[in-house]
């Protein structure tokens, strides 16, 4: 598979500078394909763009039925152009985000002339630009009268997609076929006619019911978004859609550009290793990135990446680049509209065959959980270049699933994954502490617990602790958001799927700033053994009365953590996030826990002779 | 004799004065945000001094205030609360502070999480355990609950929560932690979870009776100082006070659970909205309200205003029911300005009334939404506020042209024109969300317009919408303050039982709904409520096994208790089919029961709304002359003519572009809309595709005689 299918690539980027210039310019009228651009209708456009892909968003949480869905909200909505560039998107987990539209291209290749109004196609593959095999996305494609205009697109994470193991993490497979049912794009309905025989077929190869229905909710959500575009065109006309959008973009393409320009033009080089492959213990691959910056673009290179691993625990080129994406989308302006021309100053370069484009048909479920690793990579090289733009280091992954049989309902099947336990701490940043219990970077607090209460009803466990950790959180100027221990009693017999990593290094500071926390889970079973399962794992047949027990890494902290306020130090050791030991070895802090006061002499004295 | 609305705002105290005649009058003083109840006093003294009577004596002839008040919003939204502490099962005492993990703004790294209403230290654990299903698993040590206590004390605590696991389904751990904590802290403030909503969810829970808590003292005060107030006139009427849930409840019910008073400002809104568009037979509206600084939007459907138990302020959840209101930061005072791509925004930020727009010439340099409305011809500078404020209109277009129109190259007038139409549709974007997330589409309900800057903005929201009716009541700039007064009392109640509808315990079902229903008439009978004035209206929570999201549905009282739930059930399939375009009926899938509700409602005595005598259809009585007026879909300025609100009646037709200008609020109709007034006053503005329909509506049995005034 060619990387330049990738939409996400900025393999367009030059060809439509010349209106950008153009349009650039103050005063005067902009034209575009020969209609005067009007600039309010250009904010207007962007914002009901938006406000579809939201609404789209809002009937896949109302409709859907597994918990990852409609609770954690581990899918996103999408409009794209006839073309397959992206229009709008609201990603509540931006890791499946940054795929949609070069598979998007990938049909439009696939299918040609072969279009018509009322197909709705299904689509995972990871070999025809699929991020992750769980993720499963619906496009429809969107005509006015006869001609095709745009698309609407949903991704979700779905609970069991087929292959060796419900639920997909499988971390004994070594091939594609051992993680999953392969949907390259297939259309489930031809011309408003629902294929029966193929919707069957694939629905024949998946455990569970509710995936059937979930994929109905990710139809309809596409149907809203279908109608939404069409509302625009019919009001405002398609030419005047058509040029609008291009400006629009163009307009877009100008503030990336901006946003890169005020990075100095350089090369900047970081690492960061992903530690066991799920198959050899104490294993290690390092992934290394080249950043270019050079006069409003940026290339991120990864030639020089160690190459695949034999098991899961590989990256696809789609979920590689919505990593690269999503991480240096938190190093510039947060209001950037996300569109095609955001993308377009931005190339990626991923050589096949490594640890982030592992080569057909290569075992890839694993892939999405690589984001932290890249990210460490891309903050390591541009940390030290933009150090007031770039948090330090955030607390790795480590999640875990159980499946079973609920004793307490005659043996009804249940699937959780147990977001509660595995969120983490954000990394500390120039002027904000890390945000505590956010979790992984590719969600960025969009993935949410469950429900302590709703957790007991829908599982046999019995919550036991869900608490911040203290001292999780690395010291600095501003700490790292603080971690979470989290314990649970096991009730019914079950089997835990582990996936991450965290446990061999811990989130980094930056500029002085101290580092996170190790990830951990720990079984204690009834006869008290103890039993840590590895970071990527399968633990059959784990018995009711278990104890469960997770920490999940505080975030670094960002500069030296004898310039934080001795007053917010107080106040986190008064609330019990710092230790008093902590307070005084790492910020030089010495409080009166009496008095609730900070001691000024002697802080003084510890400050002083430290500096 | 009287009746009194009042509605506390950021910037003014709007009050409805109405009389036993049907008659009413308008006063607004400004607020006095430090003590709101000194400029509600102000304004009854006024409203004694018109009528010739001393405080006393005019207070002798009100039987009833109904008070909205911000107390409670502005203490949250400032933490201007008590100094609150939480007892809470062992392990779980953080739930509060990390909402589940969310971050809103997910790129946004300076975005800081919302700050608990409980510091962590105050947050305390105690041991004791139930199950999911409300069995014991560990009592309740009354030791761990003695030294969080004493914590308490040492810490001055005024108001305590209490929280414990699965408490929905067995409150016994929570009640006597709360009689531990009241013997030894009588004067604390004390919320218990199971008593304030005792609804599944655990976050929702704790955070709503952490709420509850921080905001009681402050409520508390209030509601005692007024009373003092009301009292020292020897004030013998009936005081009530709005609620979230679009009732009105006793000030000690308000005491009792002071989260519902969270909304109580906007809850108003759609009461009203609703009995003016009944005057023409709608039973569903959309209500909106632009003030200065927001813009509110509700939706009522068969009668009834949505309700929603997800909840926010501030980031924070509350469970209660409460109208769901979708509020955004569009106003008036909302300032345009250009962002780093070069698009033009408007607003969240607003110039509010210090300084205030740029017309006010109070030294607001920043251009606003009311400046581009001056600009654009909407506004009259001479007969702003009634002619009371006198806007400066270089000064308007002088803020326009440095901040807007010089950065984006365009002219002025252009300018502003562009700032009209980004607030138009951030304001129909708000309207449609609310419609849409219920699965309504916003075209079939008619748009009832409020606020002072509302009906200036209202046709273009409509047409962005494609909405073809708009009703802009005459009282729309004291809209809230009218809703209050026909409102009737409302308590809600919850319970919790997640079982397979065909495995309900009949026995445990019965007692719940009978403990609501006691509990509902017990509150409405202390606030003088007479038994043949209660209704009850239970609704089951309803979903799909498996499901996360429920379905209310309602229900009658008999059909509930009847032991057949076949008719609720068959219903639940209908909704879920309406709302999200599917049903599992005939699959077989078996239908779960979560939550049971009831509220509790007692019917208020309600001014009388007056019809007017039709005058026949010749608006050119109130017509004051021309002026410039911006016309936002052609991009020009035309001579437009200007009617005196006041003195159209009911039966006066005109055909947009008009300005209908009132003391307090101004209404554009745009060239794609007519306008009938109804028999009590409100202008009716509709697509003229619309025309029978509206003109039948409207005008009855005078329809077909005012075929006349074509153009």
């Amino acid at each position: 598979m060619s990387n330049d299918a990738t939409g996400a690539t900025g393999a367009t980027g030059s060809t439509d500078q010349g209106a950008t210039t153009a349009a650039g310019a103050a005063g005067g009228a902009t034209v575009v394909d020969g209609i005067t651009i009007d600039r309010v209708l250009v904010s207007i456009l962007q914002k009901r763009l938006k406000s579809i892909t939201e609404e789209m968003s809002i009937a896949m949480t109302r409709t859907t039925r597994s918990p990852i869905l409609c609770e954690a909200k581990d899918f996103v909505t999408g409009l794209y152009d006839a073309e397959g560039n992206m229009l709008e998107q609201t990603e509540n987990l931006p890791i499946l985000a940054f795929s949609l539209a070069p598979v998007c291209k990938y049909i439009i290749d696939y299918y040609g002339d072969d279009v018509h109004p009322g197909d709705v196609i299904f689509h995972n593959d990871v070999f025809s630009m699929g991020n992750q095999n769980n993720d499963v996305a619906v496009y429809k494609p969107i005509f006015h009268g006869d001609t095709l205009v745009a698309w609407a697109a949903v991704k979700g994470h779905q609970a069991d997609i087929g292959g060796n193991v419900q639920g997909g993490y499988n971390p004994l497979a070594t091939e594609v076929w051992q993680e999953t049912l392969r949907i390259p794009p297939v259309k489930v309905y031809d011309k408003g006619v629902l294929r029966r025989d193929v919707w069957e077929f694939i629905f024949a190869n998946i455990r569970l019911d509710i995936v059937e229905e979930d994929m109905r909710a990710e139809i309809g959500s596409c149907v809203v978004g279908e109608r939404g575009v069409l509302r625009i065109i019919e009001r405002y006309g398609l030419e005047v859609f058509e040029a609008h959008k291009k400006f629009l973009f163009d307009s877009t393409e100008r503030m990336m550009r901006q946003e890169i320009r005020s990075i100095p033009n350089g090369v900047y080089t970081g690492e960061a290793d992903a530690f066991f492959d799920g198959q050899t213990p104490g294993s290690k691959s390092t992934i290394r990135v080249k950043v270019t910056v050079d006069d409003g673009h940026i290339t991120f290179d990864y030639t020089g990446t160690d190459g695949q691993t034999p098991g899961f625990v590989n990256g696809t080129y789609a979920s590689s680049a919505s990593a690269t994406i999503l991480t240096f989308l938190q190093m510039v302006n947060p209001d950037i509209p996300h569109n095609q021309g955001m993308v377009r100053p931005i190339t990626i370069t991923i050589p096949e065959g490594t640890l982030l484009n592992a080569a057909y048909p290569a075992a890839t479920t694993y892939g999405n959980h690589l984001c932290p690793n890249n990210a460490d990579a891309i903050m390591r090289a541009l940390g030290p270049v933009i150090p007031e733009r770039v948090t330090a280091e955030w607390g790795e992954l480590l999640c875990s699933l159980t499946t079973g049989k609920d004793p307490r309902k005659s043996g009804e099947a249940f699937v959780d994954i147990n977001f509660m336990g595995m969120k983490g701490g954000s990394g500390g940043m120039y002027g904000t502490d890390g945000y505590d219990h956010i979790g992984m970077i590719d969600a960025s607090g969009g993935v949410l617990d469950q429900d302590y209460e709703m957790f007991e009803q829908q599982t046999p466990h019995l919550l036991l602790k869900h608490e911040l950790w203290e001292d999780s959180a690395g010291a600095g100027r501003w700490r790292g958001g603080v971690g979470v221990e989290m314990e649970y009693k096991v009730g019914g017999m079950v089997n835990l799927v582990t996936f991450g990593d965290g446990d061999v290094e811990a989130s980094r500071g930056a500029q002085g700033g101290k580092e996170g926390t190790l990830n951990i889970i720990k079984l204690t079973l009834p006869d008290g053994t103890e039993h840590i399962p590895t970071t990527k794992d399968l633990v059959p047949n784990v018995e009711a009365g278990t104890l469960y027990f997770q920490q999940a890494g505080g975030g670094g902290g960002w500069g030296d953590p004898h310039e934080r306020p001795a007053e917010k130090v107080l106040r986190d050791v008064r609330n019990g996030l710092v230790s008093e030991q902590k307070a005084r070895d790492d910020y030089g802090v010495v409080i009166n826990t009496s008095t609730w006061r900070v001691d000024e002499v002697e802080t003084a004295k510890l400050r002083g002779s430290a500096s | 004799m009287f009746k009194i609305g009042i509605d506390v705002g950021g910037t003014f105290t709007d009050f409805l004065l109405t009389r036993d005649d049907g008659t009413s009058s308008i006063y607004k003083v400004l607020s006095t945000p430090k003590d709101p109840s000194i400029a509600t006093i102000q304004g009854i003294e006024e409203m004694a001094a018109d009528a010739g009577l001393s405080t006393a004596d005019f207070l002798k002839q009100v039987t009833t205030i109904v008070h909205g008040t911000t107390v409670t919003t502005n203490a949250t939204l400032t933490y201007r609360g008590a100094k609150t502490g939480l007892l809470t099962t062992r392990g779980v005492r953080d739930a509060l502070e990390m909402r589940r993990g969310i971050r809103e703004e997910q790129y946004n790294n300076h975005y800081e999480n919302a700050r608990p209403v409980v510091e962590r230290y105050l947050r305390l654990p105690v041991d004791e355990r139930l199950d999911y299903a409300g069995a014991e698993i560990e009592p309740l040590s009354e030791d761990s609950v003695a030294t969080a206590i004493a914590e308490f004390q040492r810490e001055n605590v005024e108001a305590v929560a209490i929280c414990f696991m699965n408490s929905f389904a067995n409150p016994a751990h929570e009640h006597r932690a709360a009689e531990l904590v009241r013997a030894a802290m009588p004067d604390a403030f004390l919320s218990v979870s199971a008593d304030v909503a005792p609804a599944i969810r655990f976050y929702d829970r704790v955070s709503t009776a952490a709420l509850n808590a921080y905001i009681g003292p402050v409520l508390t005060r209030y509601i005692t100082s007024l009373i003092a107030r009301l009292d020292s006139f020897a004030f013998e009427g009936i005081l009530l006070i709005m609620a979230s849930n679009g009732g009105v409840i006793a000030p000690q019910s308000a005491m009792d659970r002071p989260a519902m008073t969270l909304l109580s400002g906007p809850a108003g809104g759609p009461v009203a909205g609703l009995a003016f568009s009944q005057g023409q037979g709608y039973q569903d509206c959309i209500t909106c309200d632009m003030g200065g600084t927001s813009f509110d939007v509700a939706l009522i459907k068969d009668g009834e205003p949505l309700i929603t138990t997800e909840g926010e302020i501030n980031r924070l959840r509350i469970s209660l029911p409460m109208l769901n209101v979708v509020t955004i930061g569009a106003g008036g005072g909302s300032i345009g300005w250009i962002d780093e791509v070069g698009l033009l925004r408007m607003g969240p930020q607003s110039a509010g009334a210090d300084p205030g727009p740029a017309c006010y010439g109070r030294g607001g340099q920043e251009p606003t939404c009311s400046d581009a409305d001056l600009v654009l011809g909407y506004l009259d500078p001479d007969f702003f506020a009634g002619g009371r404020l006198k806007l400066d209109p270089t000064a308007a277009a002088r803020a326009i042209q440095e901040r807007v129109a010089k950065p984006m190259g365009l002219s002025m007038e252009e300018a502003a024109g562009g700032m009209y139409e980004v607030i138009n549709v951030s304001m129909a974007a708000a309207v449609r969300e609310i419609a849409v997330n219920s699965g309504y589409d916003p075209r079939d309900f008619p748009l009832v317009t409020a606020g002072g800057a509302g009906p200036n903005h209202a046709c273009m929201i409509a047409l962005a919408l494609s909405i073809p009716v708009i009703l802009v009541p005459r009282e729309s700039s004291i809209f809230c303050a009218a809703g209050m007064l026909r409102s009737d009392l409302r308590h809600d109640f919850v319970r919790t039982y997640p079982v397979r509808v065909n495995l309900i315990d009949h026995e445990r079902y019965g007692r719940l709904f009978r403990e609501m229903r006691e509990a509902g008439r017990g509150l409405l009978l202390s606030e003088g409520i007479t038994e043949d004035r209660i209704t009850y209206q239970p609704s089951l929570e309803l979903r799909y096994l498996r499901q996360y999201h429920e379905v209310n549905v309602p229900a009658a009282w008999d059909e509930v208790m009847s032991g057949d739930l076949s008719g609720v059930v068959s219903r639940f399939h209908t909704a879920h089919d309406t709302l999200y375009g599917y049903s599992l009926e005939d699959k077989g899938t078996p239908v779960e029961l979560i939550n049971m509700r009831l509220v509790a409602i007692g019917d208020t005595e309600k001014p009388s709304l007056t019809a007017e005598p039709y005058v026949g259809t010749d608006p050119s009585a109130a017509r004051k002359g021309t002026r410039r007026v911006y016309l936002p879909n052609e991009k020009r300025f035309a001579d437009v003519d200007v009617y005196d609100g006041m003195e159209l009646r009911f039966g006066h037709r005109l055909e947009g572009p008009a300005i209908i200008e009132q003391v307090n609020t101004t209404t554009f109709v745009t060239p794609e809309f007519s306008v009938v007034v109804d028999q009590l006053g409100t202008y009716t503005i509709y697509l003229r595709e619309r025309k029978e329909e509206v003109l039948g509506r409207v005008l009855g049995e005078h329809a077909a005689t005012a075929g006349g005034v074509e153009r």
